[in-house]
């Protein structure tokens, strides 16, 4: 068994609301960096939807965002410190 | 003609005095203006320093506009942008319903926010 908890064991895994359907929005702002961060882990990685929750929707437009924040340096590609 | 909704975001070098960048951001509205565009609103974010480095440099003089234009400005403006040595980055996006409807929200100050589940992410932890 993979002892990582992004692969989540299936007595403990729970169903999770997509955080952007339940907040009502419709379109993610690559320009809210802080927001787009929390979706990312400390590598820079975004996280994939299974830890998130976030819906299939969602998630298309949220990578779109965090690669256009990436291009502008709002967020990091990578983290400074595991360069 | 037909005038799409754009917003442009682009990176002015650090290193320039505060009224050379006034120029610069002066020389593009005008542009704008010039080929039939109309500006809606222009946010300077003043001086921002950057996640990663971007031609040598690891901060930059953000700009944010919105603006209203035909299609073929696009191409003169970002010609003009890509020939400028003070421009560092520039990302241009056309708006569609959606974008327009969030513009929207963002105008009258209602975007509505994540709410921070943190305290659930704890439970989750507690479960493992």
């Amino acid at each position: 068994m993979i002892k990582n908890p992004s692969h989540p064991q299936k007595g403990h895994r729970k169903t999770r609301e997509c955080k952007f359907t339940k907040a009502g929005i419709e379109y993610i702002d690559y320009k809210n960096a802080e927001m787009l961060l929390r979706f990312m882990n400390d590598q820079g990685k975004i996280l994939p939807r299974r830890v998130t929750g976030t819906s299939a929707k969602h998630q298309r437009q949220l990578s779109t965002a965090i690669k256009r924040a990436r291009f502008l340096g709002l967020v990091p590609f990578i983290a400074e410190n595991l360069r | 003609m037909s005038t799409n909704y754009y917003e442009q975001t682009y990176i002015l070098s650090p290193v320039l005095e505060e009224d050379q960048y006034s120029e610069i951001i002066e020389k593009y509205t005008n542009l704008i203006k010039e080929n039939g565009g109309e500006i809606d609103e222009v946010d300077e974010w003043g001086i921002k320093s950057t996640e990663h480095e971007m031609d040598g440099k690891s901060s930059g003089y953000f700009v944010n506009t919105y603006f209203e234009a035909p299609g073929e400005l696009i191409r003169t403006l970002e010609r003009a942008q890509r020939i400028d040595d003070e421009v560092i980055r520039f990302l241009t996006l056309k708006y569609d319903a959606k974008m327009l409807r969030h513009r929207e929200l963002q105008k009258k100050n209602a975007v509505p926010q994540i709410i921070d589940q943190q305290d659930e992410e704890d439970e989750d932890n507690d479960d493992e």
